[in-house]
C-alpha cells in the first residue's frame, strides 16, 4: 500500500497483493502467501469453470441461492463452514510447521517458515474464520436444517430473513478470503485487541478486514438469533409443548437466546473500534481518555457466551444420537433442558475470566472465578444423562458414536483444564500461554466440531436420501481424535513449560520435541479433513446402494424421520399433531405409524427471492469499500441496501402454493414405498437392506 | 398475507378507554420528565437529586410501557412480550452492572492517589 | 377488557383470520426480540458512558458543565414525548379504520416533531463541536456523542421509515402487512421515547446534578 489514497480506488493499488511481496524477496514466507493467493484465484476460475461446464449456474441460482427454504439455507451454510475449515486447517498446519522450525536465539529473531508478521496474519485468521465462518455457519446451519423438521414447522418464522443472514455471514467470509489476494489481515488475533489495533500501531487495512467481517457477518448472526427464537415460540406443530421438544431444540433456544443477547457486545466493541479508526475517537487509545480495558470486557461480554453458543447445539445433537444409537429414551430429559438453560443464563456472568490478569483487585476475580466453576455443574450433569442414556442400550458403533465416545473421554479434559484455569491464582501462571491453547482447542474440536460433524453423518441422509458410508465415517472420526490428541496434548505441556501462545519464535531446545509431535498430529488433522470430504465422495458414488428413501434409516423418534429422505421442500405433507414427547417413536410404538393424512391441502410456500444475493452481495461491496477507504462505493452500497429493503416494502409479494394434488401424489407414493420395503433391524442398519424403513417392533426406546 | 382488512371489532370497543391510557400516559410522563429537570435545577444535595432523577427515569420508563406499549400481565402476546422485557433487562443489568463492577474497579486501582481519587465516584462522592 | 385483549394495539386483522393473526403476532414479536438485542447495544453503551465519565476520561477536554444545554435537552425531551404520544393517533386510526387520509395525517404529525427532536439535537451536537466538544476530543465525549448520536440516528431512520410507510400506504393501501408494519413501526417510535427517557436522566441530568 502506498501514501495517497485516491477518489476512485481509495488505497488499492497494484502493490496490495502478495506476489508483489514475493518479487521483492523469494522466500518460504512470501511463497506461502503467494501460494494461498494462488490457490484462491484458482480455486475460483475451476469453480466457475465447472460451474460452467455442467451447466450448473442456472440451477444455483434458481434452487440455491434464491431459495428461502430454511433447509437449503442449512446446506448452504454447512458448505460455506466446510470451505472455510479447509483454509483453518491448512492454516492451522502450517503454523505447526512453522513453530517446530522456529528455534531461534535471542540475537536471531526471524527463523522459521514463515515471517513473523505473516505467522500473526496466521492465527489471526485462522482464529476468526475457525469461530466466525466454520463454527457458527455449522451450527446455525444444522439448526436451520433440523430445527423446523423437529418442531413440525415447515420453515422459519422469517424465511427471507434467513436468507438475508446467510447472505451477510457469506458476505462477512468473503471479506476475510478476500484478505488473502488483496492487502493484508490484521495481525492482533481473532480478539483484535486494542490498543495494539489502533491506528497508531496497526496503520493499512489488516484491522478493518476484521472489523467489517465481524461487523457485517455479525449482524447476520443477530438476525438468526431472533429467527431461531421466534421459530421455536410461534411456529410450534401443535401440541408440541415446549416440554415436548426434542433437545436438540432446546439448545438451539439457548443459541438463539444467547445470540440476541450477546451478539450486541460484539458489534458495540467492534463498532467502537472502528470509530477509533476512522474517525479519530478515543475509545481505546493510550491518550485523550481513552480506555483500552472497556474493550476488552466488551469483547467477553460477548466472547464467553460466544463459546456456549458453539458448544450448545453440540450437546443437542449428542443428546439425540446417544439416544437414537442405543435405542433408548433420553435419560433426564428435563435435567438436560434445566442444564442447558441455566448454563445459557450462567454464560452472561463468567467473561471476566478471559482477563483475570488485567489488574482488578482479587475480590473482582474471585467473583467470576466462582461463577465459571459454577458452569461445571450443569456441564457435569450432561455427561452423566448422556452416559446413563447409553448404559444397558444396545449401542451400535456408527461414525456419530465414534464422535461421541471421542467426545466424552476428550471433552471432560478440556473441561477439566477449564476448572484449573478459573482459579485466578493458576490462570496467572498459565495466561497466555499455549496451555490456553490446548484448553480451548481440547473443548472446541471434541465438542463443536465432533458434535457438528456427528450431526452432519446423522442428518445427512434427511438431506440428501442417502447415507454417508460408515467405515470412512468412522475412519475420519478415528483420525479427527487421534489427531486432536497428537496436535493439543502437547501444548499442555508446552505451555506449563512457558511457551507464551502466538509466539513466532522460541530459544529453548526443550520445547522441540513436544513441537515435532503437535505438527505430526497436524498433519493427521489434515488427513482427517480429506478423509472426510472422501467420505462424501464415496457414498456419492455409491448413493443408490446408500440410498434410503423411507426416510428414517436410524430408527429415529423425532419428527424429522417421519418424513421421506430427501426431504420434500414442504417437509410435512400436513402438519403432524403431537401427542407426546419422541412423538414419532411413540407413533411407531403404537404401530402402523405410516398413515396417511385424512385430506390434503394447498401449501404456501415463501416465493423464491434474490433479496438476500442482492444484500449479500451489497454488504460485501460495502466492506471492502470500508476497508480500502473507497467512500463513494461505501456510500452507495449503503444506500444501495437502504433502498432495496424499501423496495422491497413496497411489493406485495405472493407466497408460492404448491397444490394439494401434487403434494398427495408424492406423499402417496412414499407412503406406497414404505409399504412394500422390507423393514430392517437395527443390526441390520450399516447393510444395503437399510432403506430407511425401520422394524417398528424394535422400538424399545 | 395480503387479504383486506375486513375490520372486524369487538362491538363493546370503543376509542375512548385506549385514549385515556394515553393521555395518563402522557400526564404522568409529562409530570416525571418535568420533575427531573426541575430536581437538577435545584439546591438539594447532589445525592438527592440522582435519587430523583433515577426514580424518576424508572417510573417513566414503567408508564411507558404500560400506558403506550401496552405490556401488562392480562395474558396473550402482551405478557409474552413484558416476560421478553424482563429476561432482557435481568441479563442488562448483569451486563451493564457487571461493567461498571469491573470498570470502576479498575480505574480505582490504577488511579488510586491523589487527584484522581475523586473520580471514582463521580457524582455521588461531591455532595456529601 | 374484550377478548382483543393481549393483541397488539391497532392490529385488528379481523377473527376470522386466525393465521394472519398468528402471522402478524410472531412477525411483531420477532420486531419486539430484535429491540432486545437493541437494547443490550443501548445498556452497554450507557454503562461506557458511565466508565468514561470521570476526569481521566475527559482528558482536560470540556466536560458536562461546559457542554451541555439542559434548556434544549427539556425541548427535545418535549419534542420526542410528544411524538411518541401523536403514534396513539396512528394506532387508533389504524385499529378504528378512521381511513388512510388521517394514518398518512398522524404519520406524518409524528414524523414532524421527530423533525423537530432533530433539528434541537443537531443544533446542540453543532454547537459542543463549535466549543472544542468534538468526538475527538476524549474517550468521555466519544461515548457521549456514539449515545446520543445513535439515539439520534434511531430517530432519523424512524421518520424514513413513517416516510417509507405513507409510501406503502399510498402504493398498497391499508392492508394486512402494512398494519403489521405499522405496529411494528409504533414498537419502534415508542421504544426510542423509552431510551430517550434513559439519556435525559443519565447522560444529561445526572452529571449536572
Ligand atoms: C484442525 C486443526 C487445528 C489446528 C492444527 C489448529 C492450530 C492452531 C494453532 C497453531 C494456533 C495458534 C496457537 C498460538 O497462538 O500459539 C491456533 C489458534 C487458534 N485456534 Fe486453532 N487449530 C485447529 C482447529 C481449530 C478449530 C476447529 C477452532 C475453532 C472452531 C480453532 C480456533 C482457534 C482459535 C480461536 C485460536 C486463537 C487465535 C488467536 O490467537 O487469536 N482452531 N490454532
Ligand atoms: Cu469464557
Amino acid at each position: 500500500m502506498s501514501g495517497q489514497s485516491s477518489p476512485t480506488f481509495g488505497n488499492l493499488d497494484w502493490e496490495v497483493t502478495p506476489y508483489t511481496d514475493l518479487l521483492e524477496h523469494v522466500n518460504s514466507s512470501t511463497i506461502i502467501g503467494a501460494g494461498a493467493a494462488s490457490v484462491l484465484v484458482l480455486g475460483a476460475f475451476a469453480g466457475i469453470a465447472l460451474l460452467t461446464y455442467m451447466r450448473w449456474w442456472k440451477p444455483l441460482f434458481r434452487d440455491w441461492l434464491t431459495s428461502a427454504d430454511a433447509k437449503k439455507i442449512g446446506i448452504m451454510y454447512i458448505a460455506l463452514a466446510l470451505v472455510m475449515m479447509a483454509r483453518g486447517i491448512i492454516e492451522g498446519l502450517v503454523m505447526r510447521a512453522h513453530q517446530a522450525t522456529a528455534l531461534g536465539a535471542l540475537d536471531k529473531a526471524e527463523t522459521g517458515l514463515v515471517a513473523p508478521d505473516h505467522f500473526a496474519q496466521l492465527f489471526s485468521t485462522h482464529g476468526t474464520i475457525m469461530i466466525f465462518f466454520v463454527a457458527m455457519p455449522l451450527l446455525i446451519g444444522l439448526i436451520n436444517f433440523v430445527l423446523p423438521q423437529q418442531l413440525g414447522a415447515r420453515d422459519m418464522a422469517f424465511p427471507v430473513l434467513n436468507q438475508v443472514s446467510l447472505g451477510l455471514t457469506a458476505a462477512g467470509a468473503g471479506l476475510v478470503m478476500v484478505s488473502l489476494l488483496i492487502g493484508d489481515f490484521g495481525t492482533g488475533g481473532w480478539t483484535m485487541y486494542p490498543p495494539y489495533t489502533g491506528l497508531d500501531y496497526s496503520p493499512g487495512e489488516g484491522v478493518d478486514y476484521w472489523l467489517w467481517a465481524i461487523l457485517i457477518s455479525g449482524v447476520g448472526s443477530t438476525l438468526t438469533g431472533m429467527n431461531f427464537a421466534v421459530t421455536i415460540f410461534k411456529s410450534r406443530a401443535p401440541g408440541m409443548h415446549l416440554m415436548r421438544m426434542p433437545l436438540f431444540c432446546w439448545t438451539s433456544l439457548c443459541v438463539a437466546i444467547m445470540l440476541i443477547y450477546a451478539m450486541p457486545a460484539l458489534t458495540v466493541s467492534s463498532a467502537m473500534l472502528a470509530l477509533d479508526r476512522y474517525a479519530g475517537f478515543h475509545f481505546f487509545t493510550n491518550a485523550s481518555g481513552g480506555n483500552m480495558m472497556n474493550y476488552a470486557n466488551i469483547f467477553w461480554m460477548f466472547g464467553h457466551p460466544e463459546v456456549y453458543i458453539l458448544i450448545l447445539p453440540a450437546f443437542g445433537v449428542f443428546s439425540e444420537i446417544s439416544s437414537t444409537y442405543s435405542g433408548k429414551r433420553l435419560y433426564g430429559y428435563t435435567s438436560l433442558v434445566i442444564a442447558s438453560m441455566s448454563i445459557a443464563v450462567v454464560s452472561f456472568m463468567v467473561w471476566l475470566h478471559h482477563f483475570f490478569t488485567m489488574g482488578q483487585s482479587a475480590g473482582v476475580n474471585i467473583a467470576f472465578g466462582i461463577a465459571t466453576m459454577i458452569i461445571g455443574i450443569p456441564t457435569g450433569v450432561k455427561i452423566y444423562d448422556w452416559m446413563a442414556t447409553m448404559w444397558r442400550g444396545r449401542v451400535r458403533i456408527t461414525a456419530p458414536v465414534v464422535y461421541l465416545v471421542g467426545f466424552f473421554l476428550l471433552f471432560v479434559i478440556g473441561g477439566l483444564s477449564g476448572i484449573i484455569l478459573a482459579n485466578p491464582s493458576i490462570d496467572y501462571q498459565v495466561h497466555n500461554t499455549t496451555f490456553l491453547v490446548a484448553h480451548f482447542h481440547n473443548v472446541i474440536i471434541p465438542g463443536v466440531l465432533y458434535g457438528m460433524l456427528a450431526g452432519v453423518h446423522y442428518w445427512f441422509p434427511k438431506a440428501f436420501g442417502f447415507r454417508l458410508d460408515e467405515s470412512w465415517g468412522r475412519r475420519t472420526a478415528l483420525l479427527f481424535v487421534g489427531g486432536f490428541i497428537f496436535t493439543f496434548m502437547p501444548l499442555y505441556v508446552l505451555g506449563l513449560m512457558g511457551l507464551p501462545r502466538r509466539s513466532p519464535t522460541f530459544q529453548d531446545p526443550d520445547f522441540l520435541p513436544w513441537m515435532y509431535i503437535a505438527s505430526f498430529g497436524a498433519v493427521l488433522m489434515l488427513a482427517a479433513l480429506f478423509c472426510l470430504l472422501w467420505t462424501f465422495w464415496k457414498s456419492y458414488r455409491h448413493r443408490m446402494s446408500l440410498s434410503v428413501p423411507g426416510g428414517d434409516p436410524w430408527n429415529g423418534s423425532s419428527l424429522e424421520w417421519s418424513t421421506p429422505a430427501p426431504v420434500p421442500e414442504w417437509t410435512f405433507a400436513s402438519i403432524p399433531k403431537v401427542q407426546a414427547r419422541g412423538d414419532w417413536g411413540e407413533t411407531k410404538r403404537a404401530g402402523d405409524p405410516w398413515r396417511a393424512p385424512d385430506s390434503y391441502a394447498d401449501i404456501e410456500m415463501p416465493a423464491n427471492t434474490a433479496h438476500g444475493l442482492i444484500i449479500a452481495g451489497m454488504a460485501f461491496a460495502l466492506g471492502f469499500a470500508m476497508v480500502w477507504h473507497i467512500w463513494w462505493l461505501a456510500a452507495l452500497s449503503f444506500f444501495a441496501i437502504t433502498a432495496a429493503l424499501i423496495w422491497r416494502g413496497m411489493r406485495v409479494i405472493e407466497p408460492r402454493i404448491i397444490p394439494a394434488r401434487q403434494v398427495e401424489e408424492e406423499d402417496r407414493r412414499f407412503r406406497e414405498y414404505v409399504a412394500g420395503a422390507t423393514p430392517i433391524t437395527r443390526a441390520d442398519e450399516e447393510s444395503e437392506r437399510n432403506r430407511g424403513v425401520p422394524d417398528c417392533s424394535e422400538f424399545a426406546g | 398475507m395480503t387479504r383486506p382488512n375486513t375490520g372486524e371489532l369487538q362491538p363493546e370497543e370503543a376509542p375512548g378507554a385506549e385514549l385515556k391510557s394515553y393521555a395518563v400516559g402522557l400526564l404522568v410522563s409529562f409530570l416525571l420528565s418535568a420533575g427531573a429537570f426541575a430536581a437538577a435545577f435545584s439546591e438539594l444535595p447532589t445525592n438527592w437529586k440522582v435519587i430523583i432523577i433515577c426514580l424518576a427515569a424508572l417510573l417513566q420508563i414503567m408508564a411507558h410501557l404500560r400506558n403506550f406499549l401496552h405490556l401488562n400481565f392480562s395474558g396473550g402476546q402482551s405478557r409474552e412480550d413484558l416476560l421478553l422485557v424482563m429476561f432482557s433487562v435481568c441479563l442488562l443489568v448483569i451486563m451493564a452492572g457487571g461493567t461498571w463492577y469491573i470498570m470502576s474497579d479498575l480505574s480505582g486501582r490504577m488511579h488510586q492517589n491523589g487527584a484522581d481519587h475523586a473520580m471514582e465516584r463521580p457524582a455521588a462522592s461531591q455532595g456529601l | 377488557m374484550s377478548s382483543n385483549n393481549g393483541l397488539y394495539p391497532g392490529l385488528n386483522l379481523g377473527s376470522v383470520h386466525d393465521e394472519a393473526h398468528q402471522q402478524a403476532e410472531a412477525t411483531v414479536f420477532g420486531f419486539w426480540v430484535f429491540l432486545m438485542s437493541d437494547l443490550i447495544i443501548f445498556g452497554i453503551l450507557f454503562a461506557s458512558y458511565a466508565s468514561y465519565l470521570n476526569p481521566i476520561g475527559m482528558a482536560g477536554a470540556p466536560g458536562p458543565q461546559a457542554l451541555f444545554n439542559l434548556k434544549s435537552v427539556a425541548i427535545q425531551t418535549a419534542f420526542l414525548l410528544f411524538g411518541g404520544v401523536a403514534y396513539a393517533g396512528v394506532s387508533l386510526s389504524m385499529k378504528y379504520d378512521h381511513g388512510a387520509k388521517k394514518l398518512i395525517g398522524w404519520l406524518l404529525i409524528c414524523a414532524l416533531l421527530g423533525g423537530g427532536f432533530l433539528f434541537f439535537e443537531i443544533s446542540d451536537f453543532i454547537d459542543q463541536a463549535a466549543k472544542g466538544g468534538k468526538p475527538q476530543a476524549s474517550g468521555w465525549l466519544s461515548s457521549y456523542w456514539l449515545l446520543v448520536g445513535l439515539h439520534g440516528f434511531h430517530v432519523f431512520s424512524g421518520i424514513v421509515w413513517i416516510l417509507a410507510m405513507v409510501g406503502q400506504i399510498l402504493t398498497r393501501g391499508v392492508d394486512d402487512v402494512v398494519k403489521v408494519r405499522l405496529s411494528m413501526l409504533g414498537v419502534f417510535w415508542h421504544f426510542l421515547d423509552l431510551i430517550w427517557v434513559g439519556i435525559f436522566s443519565f447522560v444529561f441530568l445526572v452529571p449536572l446534578a
